[in-house]
């Protein structure tokens, strides 16, 4: 039942044409991501050629090749931004069109009189959701391994590894998005209300926690002093320790890490900024599966 | 009368302080075609939806051929076709797809082999590679019975199967209905305002009113009972006015 349902969402989403544009999208993203890395690598190696010679000329030294103490996967790092901003756009939308068009339909009325339970519903729908994501970003990652042949000529089976795990966790990432679509639809009536709700969610999480759990005190960069006089600190020193809150900083820290773009970070701590993202995954799923349980199926379909 | 395929026992349902459903006793025998009557909001739909797994009752009891409709929901699914009022299906898919998708949902086999019959009895196999987005209210409506039987149910609720429908779209519909009650024996579940097609169509009716079943019997027996009244409206009429 759970692959018929995921199923058939995968020819709905093919046939509205939302897998497309979403691909389309993803896709272009990521050969900007690609361009932009080729760019500023080929103006930079331009510059170095240029001072070699003027190096060469006055008989001293050449410096080292810049890009030569830079990883490879570095040409990918716009892609750590336009993940949580783009994809996760892109994901929520996914989840939204999952739920919200059986719902206006009334096709629950039809369904849930049928052999199929709530719960493979909802887990039919989360596949589908996932499954478009996952291929999604497999059009990304031949996407950046085209990029990459194109500026570095080799790519080894080194940076091969950490391109599947950035996508990997860029997945797990995006899924957590899906599944704030599918709740909010769920949680409320109206499906512009949903896809509103699910925008200020994703706001929040991208734009609104960061900031409060980033321990940044907003008087330090006017005023350069540790402890300005009169003014309580407990706000920021128990913020500062918050930032696991934060899966999109996490993720950032985690994608950051996994391409090398970033200052090395041990394994150990790599694998636990990803933590985060995986409970707020795990605890939305639940959710999702409490919620459809009490969802009124029952209404006919509406004319919003 | 025969045995009984759906039987409510003291069924009640209440959204939040409304008693919508009040201690309804009801018993509709084996290939009757049974018409639920009522004004708007007497509960006919939420007894539907009861009957139908949709909905819990809050109080009483309903089965279907002795399936408890809350405990034994998988069996009550296999047995029941729904056609509900207003019905939309995929628009980006088409008929035949539709079809195929839900007979999988009710655990058919042989999915594709199911629709296609299905279109082929109803006489609308034109319509299976149709996208169900272009069809008019009529054409819906029969691919909407298409699916409530393509897994050959037991029992058939239809709620307010005419609405919408021109007077050829009711014709058609009586008619869709009395062959699936002929040739499979299908008992029919119908909730409705057209009096007229009650009379042409059901074999016993119910009235419900705020809520109460205040009448129940077969309509040949109905029609001796107020020999003074000339059609069911004025009988309908009638019962409404006793009971009040």
């Amino acid at each position: 039942m759970i692959g018929t349902i995921a199923s058939q969402q995968s020819l709905l989403l093919r046939r509205q044409h939302v897998a497309l544009v979403g691909l389309i999208t993803m896709l272009a993203v990521t050969a900007i991501a690609g361009v932009l890395g080729w760019s500023s690598h080929h103006t930079i190696v331009r510059v170095f050629d240029q001072a070699v010679r003027l190096q060469a000329a006055a008989g001293q030294p050449a410096p080292p090749n810049p890009f030569l103490l830079k990883p490879n996967l570095s040409l990918l790092s716009n892609m750590v931004v336009y993940i949580p901003l783009i994809g996760a756009l892109l994901a929520l939308v996914v989840g939204h069109l999952s739920m919200v068009d059986d719902q206006s339909k009334g096709m629950g009325r039809l369904l849930f009189t049928r052999q199929v339970t709530r719960t493979q519903y909802a887990l039919g729908k989360v596949l589908a959701a996932t499954r478009f994501l996952a291929l999604t970003l497999v059009g990304c990652g031949v996407v950046s391994i085209v990029a990459l042949l194109a500026v570095n000529r080799t790519l080894g089976s080194s940076d091969l590894g950490r391109l599947t795990g950035f996508y990997v966790l860029s997945w797990a990432y995006l899924a957590v998005f899906v599944l704030v679509g599918i709740l909010t639809a769920l949680l409320t009536r109206r499906r512009s209300l949903a896809l509103l709700s699910a925008i200020g969610v994703w706001l929040v999480i991208t734009f609104v926690v960061p900031q409060f759990t980033s321990g940044l005190r907003p008087t330090q960069s006017l005023n350069p002093l540790t402890e300005p006089a009169g003014t309580s600190q407990a706000f920021f020193r128990v913020t500062q320790h918050a930032q696991p809150l934060s899966i999109v900083e996490q993720y950032k820290t985690a994608a950051g890490n996994i391409l090398g773009t970033s200052p090395t970070s041990p394994t150990t701590e790599t694998v636990l900024t990803i933590v985060p993202t995986l409970i707020a995954g795990f605890g939305l799923l639940v959710l999702v599966l409490w919620r459809i349980q009490r969802h009124d199926y029952a209404r006919s379909a509406s004319d919003e | 009368m025969s045995e009984p395929v759906i039987e409510l026992q003291g069924l009640q349902h209440r959204y939040d302080t409304d008693l919508v459903l009040r201690d309804v006793d009801l018993s509709i025998g084996e290939g009757e075609i049974f018409g639920f009557l009522g004004h708007n909001g007497a509960g006919k739909t939420t007894a539907m939806n009861i009957l139908t797994t949709l909905l819990e009752p809050t109080g009483g009891t309903a089965t279907i051929c002795g399936y408890d409709v809350v405990t034994d929901r998988r069996e009550v699914t296999r047995l029941i076709g729904y056609l509900p009022a207003d019905v939309r299906m995929y628009g980006h898919m088409s008929a035949a797809e539709n079809l195929e998708f839900l007979a999988k949902l009710s655990g058919v086999p042989d999915a594709r082999a199911a629709a296609r019959e299905t279109l082929e009895y109803l006489g609308c196999a034109d319509l299976a590679k149709r996208r169900v987005g272009t069809f008019s209210t009529g054409m819906r409506q029969r691919i909407g019975i298409a699916q409530a039987i393509v897994h050959r149910p037991h029992v058939l609720f239809l709620d307010e199967p005419t609405s919408g429908l021109d007077p050829m779209g009711v014709r058609q519909l009586r008619e869709t209905v009395l062959q699936l009650n002929r040739d499979l024996g299908m008992t029919v579940f119908m909730n409705t305002h057209q009096l007229n097609e009650v009379s042409k169509v059901c074999t016993t009716i119910g009235v419900l009113n705020h809520g109460e079943l205040i009448y129940n019997d077969s309509i040949e027996a109905t029609m001796r009972r107020f020999p003074d009244e000339a059609s069911l409206e004025d009988i309908y009429v009638r019962v409404g006015d006793l009971a009040s």
